[in-house]
């Protein structure tokens, strides 16, 4: 498995530790690309920063509270423009964003006094919301702000609020990554233990690493409540600031991103006796043996075997439809840090595309022993990348897309490579046995759309047809198509809602008896 | 038997995770654990689930059994005695891939 060396990045020769490609009769003990690092100086690479990771990443999915960054206001516009955690709150963590506004006049004379009228000022704005997450940015830690002082002094004024407070700064990593850290112990550490929840059911679990992506959370919380499961909070997409404090009284933490949220599991494992499962929620397959896995733990495996089987027989002609039309494609997986091993398998074995490479900005090496492993033989796998870099693969490895995030997605447009936004989706939820079905329509409408056929050309040099018709995405999907397969009655283009979301808010759900109750009887 | 044990191998590097928590000794704890409940289950032995730790390893051992069946018939044929033999040497090679043999500097960093 050699290491890669990219042409434009010659003259940077320690990057050369940081790509790889899967050879052939290989395996991970011949190469691994080096991860979490700070960026070489003069790779220029686009990574978030600690104070991303921490805040626009874990903090602020939770639903039903303020999230006030102590900085500069362009710290915190994450909001509707990249973000799309939403919750069943009408997204209320998302349409208001808090900053403090530091000024060059507070980084002379200090910024506790604006902070704590910032505080005040919020939650006198917003008077049903009694949390509050407070972080702190590189322009006030570097001054030196207490701001776990004033959030006490805040706390002491107003004795029905709750403020967490995030100490993880901009440059409290080398990417993302580190604030996903800092996050998951402040958490465990401030707040985990001090209220105790109702327990409803005798099957009792944490949903960690899950953050609500266009409803990615509803629709697997959705599956446990079938199963009668009772989450006792999620971590943290859609969650609820005090639900989340009582995540030492599960029976099981089920984690699916272990890239930003092992760490509360493995310190729930070791301070509560909490173990935790790893869990995929995206491919049918895999998505069964998770449900399975459940059950299995709780007696109540009959129960996951029900939805697997009405979901897989309900979904599975819709996503074979897409699979016949995008077999043998090429795709770059180049999302965070869980994606792409979330994917790397259950793309190419369940839609048919072949992965040609896959990338993560801040994951971690064992993020590229998983992504690898999950790779077929000839996938480029690169850590921390820049622009340059990532032009030569598309220009080298021709992707027909790429799965990533909206900035390198620009940079995909603009030569001409269609891209999926990996991080937000175009139209998920993608997880599920649906949001997989809606993940192959997504990949489906962006590599057959006619818009590509036309960005194709250059018009400063190429012959424009002027008599031919306009070509639509059938034409173009299904020329190289059996007449079996495009008339096949079994198989179908999805036909589920726009919205598949919010029926979900208002499901009632079966009530099982308790094994429990039954034996005191 | 090597072809076999590689078969083993390349399900469980595709299609399963816990082999790949962040440390050494957090992989040595399941590597050791999943495989030796795998036995068991492939064995028919008792299997141990009375802890919440034991019963997730159990989940998944089964799941990892009830996959290597369904996919690999050839298991159904072989003796107990293979089959012990072959889940060692698999749990051998998983351990030198995963912990002894791998490049991830991170497998021995102190914190956890």
């Amino acid at each position: 498995m050699p290491y890669h060396e990219f042409k434009c990045s010659e003259c940077i020769p320690e990057r050369k530790q940081h790509a790889v490609i899967k050879g052939p009769g290989e395996n991970l003990t011949d190469a691994l690309p080096k991860g979490y690092l700070n960026t070489t100086p003069g790779s220029i690479s686009e990574r978030g920063c600690a104070y991303c990771g921490a805040k626009h990443v874990i903090g602020t999915p939770m639903k039903d509270v303020i999230h006030m960054s102590h900085g500069p206001v362009g710290c915190t516009y994450d909001t509707w423009q990249t973000k799309r955690y939403i919750s069943d709150n009408d997204n209320f963590q998302i349409k208001y964003t808090f900053a403090t506004d530091m000024k060059e006049k507070h980084i002379v004379f200090g910024a506790e006094g604006l902070l704590k009228k910032n505080m005040l000022e919020a939650f006198k704005a917003f008077p049903k919301i009694k949390r509050m997450t407070l972080y702190q940015t590189c322009a006030s830690a570097l001054i030196g702000d207490d701001i776990n002082a004033i959030a006490q002094e805040v706390m002491d004024e107003l004795p029905d609020v709750d403020v967490f407070v995030c100490n993880s700064p901009g440059f409290g990593g080398p990417s993302q990554s580190g604030g996903h850290h800092k996050i998951n112990i402040a958490w465990i550490n401030q707040k985990v233990g001090n209220i105790e929840p109702t327990i409803t059911s005798d099957y009792v679990i944490n949903y960690v690493g899950e953050y609500n992506i266009q409803g990615d959370q509803e629709v697997m919380i959705d599956y446990f409540k079938k199963m009668g499961i009772q989450v006792l909070s999620t971590f943290t997409g859609n969650g609820s600031y005090d639900e989340l404090r009582t995540m030492h009284r599960a029976h099981l933490n089920v984690l699916e991103c272990a890239r930003s949220a092992e760490y509360i599991c493995d310190e729930l494992r070791a301070r509560y006796g909490i173990p935790r499962l790893d869990i995929d929620g995206f491919g049918f397959d895999a998505l069964s043996t998770s449900l399975r896995k459940i059950g299995l733990f709780f007696g109540i495996e009959d129960r996951a075997q029900a939805i697997i089987d009405e979901e897989t027989a309900k979904w599975k002609p819709q996503l074979d439809w897409y699979k016949e039309r995008l077999k043998g494609k090429k795709v770059c997986l180049w999302p965070g840090g869980s994606k792409l091993w979330h994917w790397a398998n259950s793309i190419h074995e369940e839609m048919g595309l072949e992965v040609v490479s896959v990338y993560s900005k801040f994951g971690h090496q064992g993020d590229f022993e998983k992504g690898i492993s999950r790779c077929e033989v000839g996938a480029l796998a690169i850590d921390d990348p820049n622009e340059l870099e990532s032009i030569e693969v598309m220009m080298t490895l021709k992707p027909d897309i790429i799965l990533t995030g909206k900035r390198p997605g620009e940079v995909a447009k603009k030569i001409r490579v269609p891209y999926l936004n990996a991080h937000a989706y175009n139209n998920g939820p993608w997880k599920g046995y649906e949001g997989w079905v809606r993940m192959a329509r997504d990949i489906y409408n962006a590599i057959y759309s006619p818009i590509h056929q036309l960005a194709l050309m250059d018009i400063s040099k190429d012959e424009i047809p002027t008599k031919s018709g306009f070509l639509t995405q059938k034409i173009l999907s299904d020329v190289k198509l059996s007449d079996e397969i495009t008339s096949s009655s079994v198989m179908k283009e999805y036909a589920g809602k726009y919205d598949c979301v919010t029926e979900l808010r208002t499901r009632v759900y079966p009530e099982f008896d308790s094994p429990k109750k039954l034996t005191a009887i | 038997m090597q072809d076999r044990m590689e078969q083993l191998l390349d399900y469980i590097m595709k299609k399963c995770l816990w082999q790949f928590n962040s440390r050494a000794w957090d992989r040595k704890k399941q590597n050791e654990n999943i495989l030796k409940k795998a036995i068991q289950l492939l064995c028919d032995d008792a299997v141990e689930k009375e802890t919440l730790a034991d019963k997730c390893y159990w989940v998944e051992a089964v799941s990892l059994v009830d996959n290597f069946k369904k996919r690999y018939p050839w298991l159904n044929t072989m003796s107990i005695e293979e089959i012990r033999l072959l889940i060692t040497e698999l749990k051998e090679r998983l351990d030198y891939l995963t912990i002894t043999g791998s490049l991830n500097l991170e497998l021995t960093d102190p914190l956890y």
